[in-house]
């Protein structure tokens, strides 16, 4: 649980790592490629690449907009340590 | 239809960035934009069969649109045009009425898509657009809040991508049905983004401190429409596969009581407000087949309240006991908890009885135990102290714009009451206002006098990613058992 609250910043290395673990997945999936009947195996299937080039967009400027909202919290929270923002801002 | 319909989808995007080029025109255009989605709305309840178009085969999109869909993208198109009317006299800028149409042309793209990948563009739009409504006020808290939001929803769309590959690699297509030839896992990591982004069960507690703390229009937006956008396509997939609709109907019954639970105890409006959203979402799931009217009603019965409980005097109902509010508002604020606990005349009392009735054995008792707590936690509002407005100094005076937005959603209450008459049977009269009389019997005579404050371990940051962890292995089990 400590580890997780090092900081917002540790966060997003987090979800980083959790996009780059995500491309295997779809590097196997081509290998898979289900228009085998005229022997063409060989080739990549296209579509989930097209697929997560959009959610690779998506997530940058998700990432992007994050970092911004980080940048205005701290210059009144410099450690940025969630716990201790979440106590000055809970109702 | 088929021309139409895309346009209609494509169309408040554009709309969107027209208004950020000219900012003169905001609110009529973000006004026009409403319109144009409720005439939409209602066109679908005329031609009653559904309308499925395939853009560019199996792999593409696809979009689905029938009575359905209809119902949600009428509270959706309600909702933004009460919360334009309720912002028309505020000084709110051009961006966020260009936020607000996104938004709402994002959630009405998740109502008519049924394939996933669709859904996770137009969800993750919702996302973004809603972080930026969150965080309009630029406040330290605001900020914060709207970061914790997008944070969750961004981990649970992760996940949800992951599934929606597996679906994939089993079908060859994203659409919904692939679901029940794909492995278990699948649904489990659909599951959870889904969950999460409908503040479903345990995974969905991200949501009261988010909906509580954002902005008055911005929170009924998002417990009356937002939401909906993750409950939506559950409710979907509950139609289209048999399998898996025992464990959407239990998670519903579950949400339902914990939803309400956590209510009872809240001693803040807006956050006993967005409690209940986590509890109608419940109502909504519990019984899929007709969980569009629920939605509609709920859609229309929460923006109004949080709307009204933004003009309240204070937040906290310990104060409100004290300060009595004007009469006219107390009157608005009366109908709107009527209708939520199911009093007949209202939409509520018919989206209940539907409710019940499509229920299957098991799950009576606890969603009757849920309709007693909505009772309970209403009549916190209901008992509140009034006066007529004899000294207008002390209230400033209500902004027109308020009440041409609640006399709206109060109106679409009334007028969507008839859609289901053949209710009115006296048995489900009686059975109605005895949950009623004896919700307010407990609140009177127990909850009153205790004080008892929840913890709120569970709403915290961390806990709510190691929650989502959980509910995905929880998931799990249950599809494999």
């Amino acid at each position: 649980m400590d580890v997780m609250s090092t900081g917002v910043v540790a966060y997003y290395v987090l979800i980083a790592a959790r996009g780059g673990l995500l491309t295997p997945i779809f590097a196997d999936d081509g290998d898979l490629s289900r228009m085998g009947s005229n022997g063409l195996n060989a080739y990549a299937d296209p579509v989930p690449q097209a697929v997560i080039l959009t959610a690779i967009v998506i997530g940058l400027s998700i990432q992007a907009l994050m970092l911004v909202g980080v940048m205005k919290l701290s210059r009144n929270n410099p450690t940025l340590e969630t716990s201790e923002i979440e106590k000055n801002n809970m109702p | 239809m088929n021309t139409l319909s895309i346009l209609w989808i494509v169309i408040p995007f554009f709309i969107g960035f027209v208004i950020y080029l000219v900012p003169k025109f905001d609110r009529y255009l973000a006004l026009s934009m409403a319109i144009l989605s409720t005439a939409y709305g209602a066109a679908l309840f005329a031609n009653p069969s559904p309308l499925t178009l395939q853009l560019l085969d199996s792999f593409g999109v696809t979009l689905v649109i029938d009575p359905l869909s209809g119902y949600f993208i009428l509270t959706n198109a309600l909702v933004t045009a009460a919360v334009v009317a309720y912002c028309w006299q505020t000084p709110k800028t051009a961006f966020f009425y260009a936020q607000l149409i996104i938004l709402h042309g994002s959630v009405n793209a998740a109502f008519a898509c049924a394939d996933f990948i669709s859904l996770y563009v137009a969800l993750e739009v919702i996302s973004i657009a809603a972080f930026l409504l969150i965080a309009y006020p630029r406040s330290d808290r605001s900020i914060w809040v709207g970061l914790r939001y997008l944070f969750v929803s961004n981990t649970a769309m992760l996940f949800y991508l992951v599934g929606a590959v597996l679906v994939y690699q089993s079908t060859g297509s994203f659409y919904f049905g692939g679901l029940a030839q794909a492995p278990p896992e699948a649904f489990a990591l659909i599951g959870v983004g889904l969950l999460v982004k409908g503040g479903i069960f345990v995974s969905g507690l991200w949501l009261p401190l988010t909906h509580s703390e954002s902005e008055t229009p911005v929170s009924a937006v998002l417990s009356g429409v937002v939401v909906k956008a993750g409950v939506y396509p559950m409710v979907r997939c509950a139609l289209v596969l048999q399998e898996f609709d025992p464990i959407i109907r239990l998670f519903g019954v579950s949400t339902a009581l914990l939803g309400v639970f956590y209510a009872m105890f809240e001693k803040d409006t807006k956050r006993m407000l967005a409690f209940h959203t986590v509890s109608q979402i419940g109502f909504i799931l519990a019984a899929p087949e007709v969980g569009g009217f629920y939605a509609l009603t709920h859609g229309l019965v929460k923006s109004s309240l949080f709307l009204i409980a933004g003009a309240l005097p204070s937040r906290s109902f310990k104060e409100l006991q004290e300060r009595p509010m004007p009469t006219a508002i107390w009157v608005a604020l009366v109908i709107a908890s009527f209708s939520i606990s199911g009093f007949p005349m209202l939409s509520g009392f018919g989206a209940k009885v539907l409710t019940m009735k499509s229920l299957v054995p098991w799950q009576v008792i606890a969603m009757n135990l849920a309709a007693l707590g909505t009772a309970i936690s209403f009549a916190k509002f209901i008992f509140l102290p009034h006066q007529p407005p004899e000294k207008p100094a002390e209230h400033q005076p209500m902004r027109t714009g308020f009440w041409i937005a609640v006399s709206l959603l109060i109106g679409g209450l009334f007028a969507t009451n008839g859609i289901y008459y053949e209710a009115y049977t006296i048995a489900n009269i009686i059975k109605p206002l005895a949950t009623i009389g004896v919700g307010w019997l407990i609140y009177l005579l127990i909850l009153k006098k205790t004080i008892f404050k929840l913890p709120r371990l569970l709403e915290q940051f961390e806990h709510l990613i190691g929650v989502m962890s959980l509910m995905l292995i929880l998931l799990f089990w249950m599809v494999l058992a």
